[in-house]
């Protein structure tokens, strides 16, 4: 199975974890095909996503380890399993290339025709995205099978942006889902879809989001190894047509998915509801 | 609110374009003059052309979702209506606009009119009477305005004389909330004079057109005229008002389009604004909820589902939109933003649908950030026509019906929040 991934900065925790997590099963990446780390459409979004104070502190974990985050300097601790090798934790998808010997292409747009180029150089059976641009109808034709996504949420239920706290808050039960990218927002046939149970104590959406990043970056591995073997397939989704995207969510809005969190934690570890 | 200053005109000539060309350029230079009456506006001018010229420059558009903004909502209400405040005259009118150039303007009986709701409303959400006393003297201000025929006279006070159908729709907001919360006889009285004139007026086919209406032809955001007849009939008990609402409403949704978009605007030398737009949509939908119309509601949902996924994608709404919402001038109309938040809100509590309410709340943190808490009297509290202030949608100017409908988008929210806080599941 020749695969490639698809990152959103050199930096990407989570791109680093899911190449070294596939090499360890036997899927040593064709290339990585990334975003460069200082990338301005990235830094907006992931400054979106954080706010200001996470972001900050991801910065500072990631110039002075030891300090907010694990000693090792991983924001996500979650992935520190992936991330470990015999001298260290990666710190860059450049160090899992050298560590596993694959290429690491940067490029300005993963759509552009220069990356479309190295991809279609890589014949890949799939690509796995862990960021980056919107992609577009070329890129998503080039590999053979398709393009992975894991998505943190069940589909089609709740597609789109701020799934795990739209899940909460509409009543949906948390999960993951492994999906084929189409041109649609989350809307591509789906390969795995399985609830998320969290057993020990979480009280915050950052640190929810951390664990099922973790528990996705799993299930792509398991997803990969089954379309080697040739025991899974695409399902199309129902309910395609029907308006399922949601969209970032209001801290207003989050406050009161996370109040409902926790109310669901305390009543896993009580055995109990508050009614 | 709509500057219906000119009614019952037929549509332009060659001539009336030259001369309305000509009647603009003679206005922005009467405007103008207002800075050398008053040169101490002058810093306050300066400080807001090079702050949103900054904030332009250095914000992008698509940031508006991804706020976190730290103002309340309460404290952004209070300078709201505090805004509202300041602008009332003595007499009780108030002010349509106060210009960066010109200072306050003369007192507008539409929006004294329509921003009477809001004023009760915001005494009941904070105990504050000062909004029941502001209503109350605009009700008696409004009373000694109506005409003869039960009609209110369109434009500003002591500027514009003639009827005017919209103007006097708007107006019956107020009075039949004046009536409900006063139980005063008189009010009632001017209230139905309203409605039999709107009534005799009314074409067969359920629009208002010819003597009255603006630029002599119909409008489809005369919606808003059809919800204020929704009201009086449900709170005067006499059916004849909400049966021509609902002639107004079936005319109107004959120009609701499959993709969302709606004809019949009709505004001869606008843009199809977001103000506008909203009106339709707003009328239709409070008029739909009062009448019980399944068809009203649904349209209205469709319209304003479209210009939501727009919102949440582009991350703002344009100020104007062409034909199937296909585009439009990029600048905010923050008026028109303010009346989306109130339909999305609205929509949320009639479907339950929460992505109403989520992009509401983040419309009202785009808003709030446009809002300075302080400031000289004029630009405190108050919402401008454009942001930025020199777009094309009342430039220069803090407007009272701004200010009304985004307080009307804060006490919706206030409400809102507390009833999801209170639900097990949405």
């Amino acid at each position: 199975m020749r695969v490639v991934v698809l990152s959103s900065s050199p930096y990407s925790e989570t791109s680093c974890a899911t190449a070294a997590h596939l090499a360890r099963l036997g899927f040593v990446p064709q290339g990585v095909l990334t975003l460069p780390s200082w990338d301005r459409r990235t830094l907006i979004r992931k400054l979106g996503q954080w706010g200001v104070g996470e972001s900050l502190r991801y910065a500072r974990v990631k110039l002075a380890p030891g300090k907010g985050g694990s000693p090792l300097g991983v924001r996500n601790l979650h992935l520190e399993k992936y991330l470990r090798h015999d001298r260290g934790v990666f710190r860059n998808i450049r160090e899992v290339g050298e560590i596993h010997g694959f290429p690491v292409v940067t490029c300005r747009d993963q759509n552009s025709p220069g990356a479309l180029a190295q991809l279609k150089q890589w014949a890949p059976d799939v690509a796995v995205f862990t960021g980056g641009n919107i992609l577009r109808e070329p890129l998503l034709k080039i590999p053979r099978l398709g393009v992975l996504n894991s998505h943190l949420a069940l589909l089609p239920e709740i597609r789109g942006m701020s799934s795990p706290e739209w899940s909460l808050l509409c009543g949906v039960p948390l999960g993951i889902t492994v999906h084929f990218m189409d041109g649609g927002i989350d809307t591509g046939p789906t390969l795995l879809r399985q609830e998320f149970r969290c057993d020990e104590k979480c009280d915050s959406f950052a640190e929810l989001r951390n664990r099922m990043i973790a528990e996705g970056i799993k299930l792509l591995g398991e997803v990969v190894s089954g379309l080697d073997r040739g025991t899974l397939s695409a399902i199309p989704q129902a309910s395609r047509n029907e308006d399922h995207q949601y969209f970032v969510m209001h801290d207003a809005l989050k406050a009161e998915a996370l109040r409902r969190w926790k109310k669901i934690q305390w009543a896993a570890a009580t055995g109990k509801s508050d009614g | 609110m709509k500057s219906d200053l000119r009614a019952g005109n037929a549509p332009a000539s060659d001539a009336e374009t030259a001369f309305r060309h000509k009647s603009r350029s003679t206005k922005a230079l009467m405007e103008l003059s207002g800075l050398l009456r008053a040169p101490q506006r002058i810093p306050t001018l300066v400080f807001k052309l090079a702050t949103d010229e900054l904030r332009t420059g250095v914000e992008q558009h698509h940031l508006y979702s991804y706020v976190n903004t730290t103002l309340s909502s309460m404290d952004t209400l209070r300078s709201v209506v505090g805004w509202i405040f300041a602008a009332q005259g003595g007499d009780g009118g108030i002010a349509a606009y106060y210009s960066l150039l010109r200072g306050y303007s003369e007192s507008y009986p539409e929006v004294t009119g329509y921003i009477i709701p809001t004023l009760y409303d915001y005494a009941c959400e904070t105990g504050d009477e000062r909004g029941r006393r502001s209503a109350e003297s605009a009700v008696r201000w409004l009373i000694s305005l109506q005409m003869p025929s039960g009609a209110f006279p369109g434009g500003l006070h002591g500027v514009e004389a003639q009827a005017s159908v919209f103007n006097t729709g708007q107006i019956l907001q107020g009075l039949t909330r004046a009536h409900a919360e006063t139980g005063d006889a008189n009010i009632l009285r001017s209230a139905t004079a309203v409605g039999d004139w709107l009534g005799i007026l009314q074409k067969p086919d359920g629009s208002w057109s010819g003597q009255g209406a603006y630029q002599g032809v119909a409008h489809t955001y005369y919606s808003m005229v059809s919800w204020a007849l929704a009201l009086l009939a449900e709170k005067s008990g006499s059916d004849r008002y909400g049966v021509a609402a609902d002639r107004n409403i079936d005319w109107v949704l004959r120009h609701f389009q499959p993709g969302g978009w709606i004809d019949g605007i009709n505004l001869q030398g606008h843009p199809s604004y977001l103000h506008f737009i909203a009106y339709v949509i707003q009328g239709t939908l409070e008029c739909g909820i009062l009448r019980r119309r399944g068809d009203a509601i649904q349209a209205a949902a469709d319209s304003a589902w479209v210009l939501l996924r727009r919102f949440e994608t582009h991350k703002f709404l344009f100020g104007t939109y062409e034909a199937g919402f296909k585009g439009g001038l990029r600048f905010s109309c923050l008026t028109g933003n303010a009346q989306m938040s109130c339909i999305w809100l609205r929509l949320f509590q009639v479907t339950g649908e929460l992505r109403f309410l989520n992009a509401a709340l983040k419309m009202n943190e785009m808003l709030k950030r446009q809002v300075r808490s302080r400031g000289r009297a004029g630009v405190a509290g108050g919402v401008a026509g454009s942001y930025p202030i020199w777009g094309p949608y009342q430039p220069l100017r803090y407007i009272s019906w701004g200010c009304k409908f985004f307080a009307d988008a804060l006490l919706l929210e206030q409400r809102f929040m507390r009833e999801v806080g209170a639900s097990e599941c949405a």
